[in-house]
């Protein structure tokens, strides 16, 4: 009889610990495994997106016109904290908006990225300010450095023809007229800086008044 | 099918956690940031003129894509040690001067069309330096200062003056060292 109880028991017994052992031990490892994970998701996932976003421009509130393009928020007390958190890594002194607003361009006025074989026309007219200036840099964010040394021109120095335009030119090789000389290669990007004008908060500025990037041909 | 929905709860979870960290983290960029504008200026705190950081043709300059027909200079504060004083004097060529917060952003800007016979002088002040400065006013004479109110104690202000031909940069350099930016004792 007692050998029979422990017979007919024992796998009871035992199908009777499993199901509830089972879900003790499925629980508890996974649980920890599980915060563990869900821990290492939001540092990884939440840093690793505050790098991509401050390795590049701001994500919100640029003003494009055409190729080129700049923050008018930048310089002023309603710049939002991606701005502020790009500014500070970069350590830039952003272009206040009593002051001016700087511009930046990447791409030809076709958007084909800026490359040093090419060479590209640009002009004629810019919207009014006090005075700007048009630089080129580098991708590490230099002035381009070149064996003719000119890196800028300004509207005080530019040569402009019978009806106040000009064409400055972007070449490896001589050019007549206003010419920047290019480096041997690598990509650069333009910056036309507007100082002192009335557009700094970003209204009032058309496309059509700001310089055209034209790509005239490109050199092997 | 149940470990599956623990899996995607735990990343849910993680995600929004995710977001958390991405906000506390853009947000405590100002403050963290170490090579920022602010502590690049810092040793211009004790000077009593602007110091250059940028000259005119761009090089040699920790500032990046630096104008190279700007002059720039820098002057750090700490208004805890009381006001500051900033007198320019303006030539034929622009001047800009901006301030900025230690945390960074702009929170004043002025060019020389504001200028009154040539000359810009702006106090920069705390909430309550200016209380007790208006205070201690005579109202029969009252104070002629441009007064601004800094958000944050500390700060730096941007000179900027501009040399629209290479040949005008040396007078673009001497007039942005020209500024003074003096501490006035508290009264």
């Amino acid at each position: 009889m007692s050998t029979d109880a422990i017979l007919t028991n024992a796998p009871r017994a035992g199908a009777a610990r499993a199901p509830a052992s089972r879900p003790i031990s499925f629980r508890t490892v996974p649980t920890a495994f599980l915060i563990v994970y869900s821990l290492l998701l939001a540092l990884a996932v939440g840093l690793g997106s505050t790098y991509f976003i401050l390795k590049g421009d701001p994500p919100f509130g640029s003003l494009t016109l055409g190729p080129w393009k700049a923050w008018p928020a930048l310089g002023s007390t309603s710049a939002d904290p991606y701005m502020r958190a790009i500014l500070a890594r970069r350590g830039d002194v952003p272009l206040a908006i009593g002051e001016g607003l700087g511009f930046t361009a990447t791409t030809d006025s076709d958007g084909r990225a800026l490359d040093s074989a090419c060479t590209y026309r640009v002009g004629a007219d810019t919207p009014a300010a006090r005075l700007w200036t048009f630089s080129v840099y580098d991708q590490n964010g230099r002035l381009l450095q070149t064996e003719l040394g000119r890196n800028s021109f300004t509207s005080a120095e530019v040569l402009r023809d019978g009806q106040g335009r000009f064409t400055i030119t972007l070449s490896r090789s001589l050019q007549d007229g206003n010419w920047l000389q290019l480096p041997p290669s690598g990509g650069f990007s333009m910056a036309l800086r507007l100082y002192d004008t009335p557009g700094a908060a970003g209204t009032g500025l058309t496309e059509s008044s700001f310089p055209v990037i034209e790509r005239v041909e490109c050199g092997s | 099918m149940r470990g599956f929905g623990r899996f995607m709860i735990a990343t849910l979870c993680g995600l929004v956690l995710a977001a958390g960290v991405h906000i506390i983290s853009i947000l405590a960029m100002p403050y963290l940031a170490e090579d920022d504008a602010f502590a690049k200026v810092q040793p211009t705190l004790t000077a009593e003129k602007a110091q250059i950081i940028s000259a005119p043709g761009g090089a040699n300059t920790w500032m990046p894509r630096p104008d190279p027909a700007v002059a720039v200079a820098a002057c750090a504060f700490d208004l805890r040690n009381g006001p500051m004083r900033i007198s320019a004097q303006t030539g034929p060529n622009l001047l800009s001067l901006s301030f900025h917060r230690e945390s960074g952003g702009v929170f004043f800007a002025v060019t020389d069309r504001a200028a009154v016979r040539g000359e810009l002088e702006i106090v920069a002040m705390t909430a309550r330096q200016l209380d007790e400065a208006r205070a201690a006013e005579d109202e029969n004479e009252p104070s002629r200062d441009v007064r601004i109110v800094a958000p944050e104690q500390q700060g730096f202000l941007i000179v900027r003056v501009a040399a629209p031909t290479p040949s005008q940069r040396p007078q673009a350099e001497e007039a942005v060292k020209a500024v003074s930016c003096i501490t006035e004792q508290a009264e």
